[in-house]
């Protein structure tokens, strides 16, 4: 459980965005936000809005155009590089290729602020690194070659990098873009651990909203005209979501946090029976432009049960039955409704 | 997974001692090429002379051979391959370009625009040979300025462009642009200069008079103490400018170290020994696939040993043994180094320009 959780990071009106010559390019309006020591923070918002440009900033890359950010109650600007550095860590989108470099080196490179000026490796520093590689799993990798590494094994070596560098804040850009849904889910799981059982603040921006919503303690929300945080659960219930996609063709279902793609429905059809089978058959009716019927009207189908291994489709006039839900489907595609 | 363990615990000793053995080896190589470049050279002289020779009590010819010309030349070579090799191994880091070196990215021809002006430009009766200890300080400074003007240009540049090739034809452009200016103050220059000129930009390492040694070993010295201290920022340089300032490195402070660092190498040599080509990018590849490392903590004194040995063999192939004629040095650094550059081209093509 988390005790005595306190605020870590502070955002105060933040300006971000470029300096081009003489003009400031404001990306958004002012932002303010916070987060706790040992939250998992999924920052949400439409591609292109500045969710990068936020977390540059944040792990001090870039200069704040306006505004405050806060670590531990001291402002950003006064931090030394090397301060800063024992303070936030960071993983962006870009791929590290160093041949040659082993995943042990890149993990101690973790080290450098705490290292001397020539960057010996202490007994205490090789002890944190080891840690760092059994906490990410990868101490069986500790040998190998970065450039011969999974995408996943490779994101894994760079969280056990910042784990290494022993940070109270870890700041992640996209960190599961490239991983495949198993690799997604491990990274995932990996950062909850970090955040439960090491304390560890973890800020990271995604495009997986689903995934945002069941596994984060908070969402900063990213919108056009403001920052809106807070739990997930919270968000939904407000609303908030739906203001990221004022497109006409998603639709986002703030009851289960799904998305669907908004289609004139081409009629509704009555479902008859239980189950996993009746679970998916709603599924596929929905897919196909349809909507689920509540009373029992023509046409409907009937699922199949004990004693009968196939879907019936019943209209007024006539009764069709498939054996599969694809069939179902390309039927229902093909015809008119009306017309059965 | 234990055994997993063990098995890795068992391996980081063996590749401890495997560095270690490399390194044993290494120093060993630079003694015996540096006792063999002593002992080989045009006129074939006996060991027991060569000995005598430098324990000063032998026929004053062979000692005169010895002292005052293969000794210096065998201490230059060393030199001018330890410092050559190391900015080579610096520009790669710092510009995360497997292809970069103080030859081909231009910089030992800013070093040769910076000589160019002070021989050519300057004064009618500077030869090399007849510098005293100032001009000489002069002449490197000119160098350093020349080297370093070109490196600051290539590092504008590769700010703004990331293609590795592009930045490589940017350094040909570059290095046939002040081929150009020089040939233009050629013309415009009086006999005995251009003649000083042209015997310096053949390349040599048996040309430099005692105090030019001095300061070449001085200068390089600098050099090598200033990399030591940059070991530390190369390795934050390798993975990229953005993760370096991640975990702490101030990078514009480390570019001015690394830059203050190879332009002082580079030039150096090239302000008394002229261009001399491929060492300073090839030799560091040789390093890196010997020590199977990415680490400037080993790659730095690997590559100090291991230039210094290409240098020395260099050096001897160059005098041709037993025979009355030399090879110009560039000639053979260059049939050393191309196989090794190609190798690394064609091998890059798999890893999209990174290495």
């Amino acid at each position: 459980m988390k005790m005595n959780s306190k605020e870590i990071l502070s955002l105060d009106s933040l300006k971000i965005g470029y300096v081009s010559g003489k003009y400031e390019n404001v990306l958004l309006p002012p932002l303010t936000a916070s987060a706790n020591s040992g939250e998992l923070i999924a920052v949400i918002g439409r591609n292109g809005i500045g969710k990068s440009t936020l977390l540059r900033t944040l792990t001090g890359l870039q200069l704040p155009l306006g505004g405050e950010v806060f670590y531990s109650g001291k402002n950003i600007r006064d931090y030394s590089r090397m301060e800063l550095a024992q303070k936030v860590g960071y993983i962006s989108t870009e791929i590290v290729k160093v041949t040659n470099m082993r995943v042990y080196d890149l993990v101690a490179l973790g080290r450098f602020p705490h290292t001397n000026w020539i960057g010996k490796i202490e007994m205490n520093d090789h002890e944190v690194i080891l840690d760092a590689l059994r906490k990410t799993s990868m101490e069986s990798f500790s040998r190998k070659f970065v450039s011969e590494l999974s995408d996943g094994e490779r994101q894994k070596t760079m969280i056990a990098r910042i784990l290494a560098q022993d940070t109270g804040i870890m700041i992640m850009d996209e960190p599961t873009a490239f991983l495949d849904i198993a690799g997604k889910y491990e990274i995932l799981h990996l950062m909850q651990m970090l955040s439960n059982n090491s304390d560890k603040t973890i800020i990271f921006s995604t495009h997986d909203l689903q995934m945002a919503i069941s596994q984060s303690d908070k969402i900063w929300l990213i919108l056009d005209n403001t920052l809106i945080e807070g739990a997930p659960e919270d968000l939904m219930i407000a609303g908030a979501f739906d203001h990221l996609f004022n497109s006409s063709t998603v639709l986002f279902n703030s009851e289960d946090g799904t998305f669907s793609f908004r289609s004139d429905t081409k009629g509704s059809i009555y479902i008859e029976g239980a189950g996993k089978r009746k679970h998916w058959t709603e599924k596929a009716i929905n897919r196909a432009g349809f909507t689920v019927s509540k009373e029992k009207t023509y046409p409907y189908i009937i699922i199949p049960s004990d004693s009968n291994n196939f879907w019936r489709l019943s209209g007024q006039s006539s009764i069709q039955e498939f054996s599969s839900i694809y069939e179902l489907i390309s039927c229902l595609s093909k015809e008119v409704i009306r017309s059965i | 997974m234990k055994t997993d363990i063990k098995k890795q615990l068992s391996d980081d000793i063996k590749s401890g001692r495997n560095t270690k053995l490399i390194f044993t080896g290494l120093l060993l190589m630079v003694v015996i090429f540096l006792i063999l470049d002593i002992f080989l050279g045009s006129v074939s002289i006996k060991a027991s002379e060569v000995i005598k020779a430098i324990f000063n009590n032998a026929d004053s010819n062979f000692e005169t051979i010895i002292l005052k010309f293969r000794l210096p030349k065998a201490i230059t070579a060393l030199t001018v391959g330890v410092a050559l090799s190391l900015s080579g191994l610096q520009m790669q880091t710092v510009f995360r370009n497997p292809m970069a070196g103080p030859y081909v990215l231009g910089i030992s021809s800013g070093a040769s625009l910076g000589v160019a002006f002070v021989i050519l430009g300057f004064s009618s009766n500077i030869t090399p040979d007849s510098i005293n200890s100032l001009g000489n300080w002069i002449l490197v400074a000119a160098s350093w300025i020349g080297a370093g003007s070109v490196m600051l240009l290539i590092m504008f540049i590769s700010s703004r462009v990331k293609d590795i090739m592009t930045i490589l034809i940017l350094g040909i452009m570059l290095s046939s642009g002040i081929s150009a200016i020089v040939i233009i103050m050629q013309y415009f220059s009086n006999e005995t200069m251009l003649k000083a000129y042209v015997i310096w930009t053949m390349g040599s390492l048996g040309n430099l008079t005692a105090s030019q040694i001095h300061v070449l070993l001085i200068s390089v010295s600098a050099g090598v103490i200033l990399s030591l201290f940059s070991s530390k920022m190369l390795n934050a340089l390798l993975l990229g400018e953005n993760y370096a300032r991640s975990i702490g490195l101030n990078v514009r402070f480390a570019r001015i170290v690394i830059f203050i660092c190879t332009s002082i190498l580079a030039g150096s040599v090239t302000a008394f020994c002229g261009p001399i080509g491929f060492i300073g990018i090839a030799v560091p590849h040789i390093v890196r696939i010997l020590f199977k490392t990415s680490d400037h903590k080993v790659l730095i004194p690997g590559t100090i040993l291991m230039g210094g040995t290409i240098m020395l063999v260099s050096d001897i192939i160059s005098q041709l043994p037993g025979t009355e004629s030399v090879l110009p040095v560039n000639a053979v650094t260059s049939l050393i180094g191309i196989p090794v550059v190609i190798w690394v081209i064609l091998r890059n093509r798999k890893y999209s320009g990174q290495f």
